[in-house]
């Protein structure tokens, strides 16, 4: 855990942020998640090092509450949801994830029109795509349809944001939100990136987006898809061992109750195998999965 | 997704340009090579080293970034670029002085990059050639205005690694398309446009419209090009992901990616001229006309097949 820990420390732009790779420009994606891991662990190197973070967080936040993927990109994005994480597990900067929330609010997806709509209700089979287009959740950008893994995002941000945001409307929208993941699971269980069925061929679902769907319904953890999806990520995990998947299905595993130590054995493993690849936020999701980080996750 | 039905109008008879006068790479003629390729083993190197001195690719001193298409691991190895045709090409490519190459892709439905090049080989290559990898999904950006206008987002991020190379080259595998006919070299291109930003799928171009993006992406990348697509096995059907495996046996070459894409559809016994993205293409950025291109190494008729395609795509088949 401390070589993680170590690793990410070393990693860290002289801006405070974390890029995809040494040497890149920092994001809010990696920097949002470096910080979190960072938080958790004690020594005064870490300690230093996500206060950078927040830092570099707070100081690429938008006036209109939003997130950039990237300082070099100018218009807010998906990855607000992670900053809100990050800011609101640690307790830094309150306003600024309140102010993230309100932006997160206030995204609407791109619809798929009228037609698209009363097809799905009066003939779906003339659809291309299986799904309910009036569920609305959130998208990676604006102009673009709603997609699973902005919606995890968002759903985790503001199940931890709700407190602080009064009203039916917050209510609604994650409830809307939830609806739309649940509306876009594979047949068996577990999700792809949002689609489940594209012109009657199944698609099949993924690791890592199966694991942060699943964290982000913890709440919700009887429900018979989430037991469905539960059983595919098992299954899934026995051909897939990368950090990134790993890394989620522990967060997942034990938001979920389960026992971990088996998973986060083969993430070291893996670790020591590949490196991940080079790859920060891989490897700050490896350090939340060995340091107990579901926590930061917990909706 | 949903690509299809949120496809804004390709108005392919207006006489106006949509491009600006620097984004023209048509030449009077192109030049394509077939080469027979009977398998995914070693020889592929000479085959490549062939296929590239045709055209006399400029490699002493280059940095040059192979763009391989890699989207989902399957295991039947029929969705992506091969990985020992990739390993060929750096071989090639260094045989012939290239100062540095390396090996970038955007997946765009998928952003375990370390699963994905694992599962699928193209880690082992490598590891055994030291070769880099870039994700371009996750790479530095650079915001470029766009230099036809076919769809209305009037500028691209485009990866630093792409903007700094010397000669890209796109290594798509020989495919029907759901969504666009087929994807060749041209659409290829859809993976430098990096996810972080336009998402997974990058659902932003699908409603600008596919055809409409594959031109503006391909108008935009101020790269020098090259082509090789993987033909040895192809795929026919529900491309790019669920189909079936088609044996072709052809690796196909061209610095003009619209004709090489032009005669890979009709190694696929495809009428390009009925792909919108191609038709518009073939106005300004390169060949499609059989009459301006100069096909080298086989005649097309000696390795076509007969891809099958969706009942939506059926028109393509007519002039065969």
């Amino acid at each position: 855990m401390m070589r993680f820990g170590e690793q990410l420390v070393d990693r860290q732009n002289p801006d405070g942020g974390w890029g995809a790779q040494i040497g890149r420009a920092s994001s809010t994606e990696v920097t949002a998640l470096a910080t979190l891991a960072l938080g958790r662990l004690d020594s005064p190197d870490a300690r230093m090092s996500a206060a950078y973070g927040v830092q570099w967080l707070t100081t690429r936040q938008h006036d209109d509450g939003g997130w950039p993927v990237s300082a070099r990109v100018g218009e807010a994005s998906w990855s607000t949801a992670l900053a809100i994480l990050a800011l609101d597990e640690l307790g830094r900067e309150p306003s600024a994830a309140l102010r993230g929330a309100r932006w997160l609010m206030r995204q609407t997806p791109r619809t798929l029109g009228l037609t698209v709509s009363l097809l799905h209700r009066f003939a779906p089979g003339a659809l291309e795509v299986r799904l309910n287009p009036d569920l609305q959740g959130w998208a990676w950008t604006a102009g673009a349809a709603s997609f699973i893994e902005p919606t995890a995002y968002a759903l985790l941000a503001l199940k931890r944001a709700r407190r602080h945001l009064p009203g039916a409307a917050v209510v609604q929208r994650i409830e809307e939100g939830e609806r739309m993941v649940y509306d876009r699971m594979c047949r068996h269980g577990g999700w792809n990136y949002g689609n489940s069925t594209v012109l009657e061929a199944d698609l099949w679902p993924y690791a890592d987006v199966t694991a942060l769907a699943l964290l982000a319904l913890a709440d919700h953890r009887d429900h018979e898809a989430n037991e469905r999806s539960l059983r595919t990520l098992h299954g899934m995990l026995q051909h897939v061992s990368s950090g990134l998947s790993l890394a989620w299905a522990v967060l997942c595993f034990s938001a979920y109750g389960e026992d971990v130590r088996p998973v986060q054995g083969r993430l070291a493993e893996q670790y020591a195998r590949t490196g991940f690849l080079d790859e920060t936020r891989a490897v700050a999701l490896g350090l939340l999965a060995l340091s107990g980080g579901a926590a930061a996750f917990r909706v | 997704m949903l690509a299809a039905g949120a496809a804004t109008a390709m108005h392919g008879c207006v006489d106006a340009p949509r491009w600006r006068r620097d984004a023209v790479r048509q030449t009077p003629r192109s030049r394509v090579a077939i080469l027979p390729a009977a398998a995914y083993d070693d020889r592929l190197v000479e085959i490549v080293l062939r296929g590239l001195r045709l055209f006399n690719v400029p490699a002493v001193g280059k940095r040059v970034v192979l763009k391989p298409n890699f989207v989902e691991h399957d295991a039947n190895g029929i969705v992506n670029t091969h990985p020992t045709l990739v390993a060929a090409t750096i071989e090639a490519f260094r045989r012939m002085g290239a100062r540095q190459v390396l090996v970038a892709e955007g997946p765009g439905h998928y952003r375990d990059t370390e699963h994905l090049i694992t599962a699928t080989g193209l880690h082992t290559v490598l590891r055994e050639h030291r070769t880099r990898y870039v994700d371009l999904n996750n790479d530095d950006v650079r915001p470029l205005p766009i230099a036809s206008h076919y769809t209305p987002l009037g500028h691209l991020y485009l990866p630093e690694t792409l903007l700094e190379a010397d000669l890209l080259v796109s290594m798509p595998k020989l495919k029907t398309h759901h969504w666009a006919g087929v994807t060749l070299s041209l659409k290829n291109m859809f993976g430098c446009i990096p996810g972080a930003i336009y998402g997974w799928p990058k659902n932003v171009l699908h409603w600008a419209g596919i055809h409409e993006s594959i031109v503006d992406i391909n108008s935009t990348l101020p790269v020098p090009r090259f082509a090789i697509i993987d033909g040895l096995t192809g795929m026919e059907g529900n491309g790019p992901i669920q189909g079936e495996a088609k044996q072709c046996g052809a690796l196909v070459f061209s610095d003009d990616l619209v004709a090489a894409d032009a005669t890979a559809a009709r190694l696929m016994t495809i009428d390009p001229r009925g792909i919108r993205y191609l038709v518009e293409a073939g106005r300004f950025l390169g060949n499609v006309a059989e009459e301006r291109i100069d096909q080298l190494g086989e005649p097309i008729d000696r390795l076509r097949q007969d891809f099958r395609v969706l009942p939506a795509f059926r028109a393509l088949k007519r002039f065969a």
